[in-house]
């Protein structure tokens, strides 16, 4: 029987694989949904049409269903190892597709908080002498964030869930791991994951709740 | 030589022209109410100036200098139109101000980034420039409040201060009372009409008949895209020569 203290240990350590999962994930969506809103709101409409038509597969599909193809369709399609090998290649499987799947989920809210922002604002720029990127920058912005934040908090949080679903493809992340101890008769460590997530996602929700609050002192 | 001169400004939106062969001048420190019923153009022809809109075809010149020959050039660049439009300053109807600024950062944030590498004017002196101006506005109590906190009289006030700060050759109005409740109008006229006092050259696109009549030197009528009538204020308001105008301005009479 494995004493209670190795199996908290152990708990902790899987959920190590949650955490990194969930912030690379955030590191590189973030940046990258940006740039996706741009492509959809582009004039040049084939850019716009093509960005859009990719969000709607990406949306339109299981992450699941993304994890398994982004892991097992290179080897299966003869494209050598581009994950490389072992553990860390399921790692990074498992972090593209989240990457790709959240980056759409952003660029559909930094669309909206951009799109929000009243036109006038940015006339206001243009009329008083300034560049495209100092009216995004200086005017544009931060009223965006403020819009966005209550989207981004939901879509935050559902992401430090869908952390769990890298078990399809053998990550060895919190849930796969206590679900080891049914087989021993132990139901708790199952249970106990939950608290790994309330707490985590406890902290996510005040600091998005401070960030909020800081951006208290103005109305859009 | 009259300080701004529009020569044949057309400008259509799709099938439907907004504006047809429009030609004016106006003298450096006179004031200009440009006035019509909603869709007669006054405010795409503003626009038009600020480089808001494009026009078809069309030439600006302020100060002798030629600013646009719209359908005979290459369509300028965003750094040409960015320095151009600097000729002009333009007050919003609704205002525009940033909201996530205050006051008094509504009015420097422009000329420092205009001024960026350029050194050639402290932070300071702007920020001196800026209080003055506030000043001038009646609102140096408020250069730390956000706009949210400000009435509307208050915040269109800011505004004018905002576009004053640039230094435009021309300041235009664009219906500078309209999202006013009517007891805030008149703060604002008041401003506007001081500014006249000081020969500050203005375009003022107005459906304030009064103000109009009594703070402009010249008055343009127009209706669906021409130019109508234009003449001295009591002229245009009191023997109007054409029948369209003595329409629009009975219909005002009465009330709207």
């Amino acid at each position: 029987m494995t004493s209670v203290q190795t199996i908290i240990g152990r708990l902790f350590g899987s959920f190590q694989l949650n955490l990194q999962l969930f912030f690379l994930t955030l590191l590189f969506s973030l940046p990258l949904g940006l740039l996706i809103a741009f492509g959809a709101m582009s004039r040049f409409k084939p850019l716009a049409l093509l960005t859009k038509g990719f969000v709607w597969v990406i949306r339109g599909t299981p992450l699941l269903l993304q994890v398994l193809i982004i892991f097992f369709a290179p080897g299966l399609l003869d494209w050598g190892a581009p994950w490389g090998s072992g553990m860390s290649a399921r790692f990074t499987a498992a972090t593209v597709a989240f990457v790709i799947n959240y980056s759409c989920y952003f660029s559909e809210i930094f669309r909206g908080g951009i799109q929000g922002v009243p036109h006038g604002q940015m006339e206001a720029g243009q009329v008083l002498g300034m560049t495209k990127g100092q009216i995004f920058r200086r005017v544009t912005l931060l009223q965006v964030i403020k819009r966005i934040l209550p989207a981004m908090s939901n879509e935050v949080i559902t992401l430090v869930k869908d952390t769990s679903l890298a078990r399809i493809i053998s990550i060895k992340e919190i849930l796969m791991m206590a679900q080891e101890y049914t087989g021993q008769g132990l139901i708790w460590p199952l249970f106990s994951t939950g608290i790994f997530f309330l707490v985590f996602i406890g902290i996510l929700t005040i600091v998005f709740g401070r960030l909020e609050k800081r951006l208290d002192y103005f109305r859009v | 030589m009259p300080l701004l001169v529009v020569e044949g400004i057309e400008k259509r939106f799709d099938h439907l022209e907004v504006l047809k062969n429009i030609n004016f001048s106006l003298d450096q420190g006179k004031a200009l109410a440009i006035i019509g019923a909603s869709g007669s153009g006054k405010t795409t022809l503003l626009r038009c100036l600020n480089f808001l809109e494009y026009p078809d075809s069309g030439r600006i010149w302020v100060d002798g200098e030629l600013l646009l020959d719209a359908g005979q050039q290459k369509r300028l660049s965003e750094a040409d139109v960015r320095f151009r439009r600097l000729n002009f300053g333009l007050v919003f109807q609704s205002f525009h101000l940033f909201p996530q600024y205050t006051v008094l950062r509504n009015v420097t944030l422009a000329v420092e980034l205009l001024n960026r590498g350029k050194e050639q004017t402290k932070n300071s002196a702007i920020v001196a420039d800026a209080r003055a101006l506030l000043n001038q506005m009646g609102l140096s109590d408020k250069e730390n409040a956000y706009p949210h906190q400000l009435s509307g009289g208050q915040q269109q006030r800011v505004a004018i201060a905002r576009a004053l700060a640039l230094k435009p050759k021309i300041l235009c109005f664009d219906e500078p009372t309209s999202a006013l409740d009517p007891e805030l109008t008149g703060e604002v006229l008041r401003v506007v009409r001081s500014l006249a006092d000081k020969h500050t050259t203005m375009l003022i696109v107005t459906h304030e008949m009064a103000f109009a009549r009594d703070v402009a030197d010249h008055v343009i009528f127009m209706d669906q895209g021409i130019i109508v009538e234009e003449g001295p204020p009591d002229q245009v308001f009191g023997q109007p020569k054409e029948e369209r105008t003595r329409q629009f301005l009975s219909r005002y009479a009465q009330g709207g």
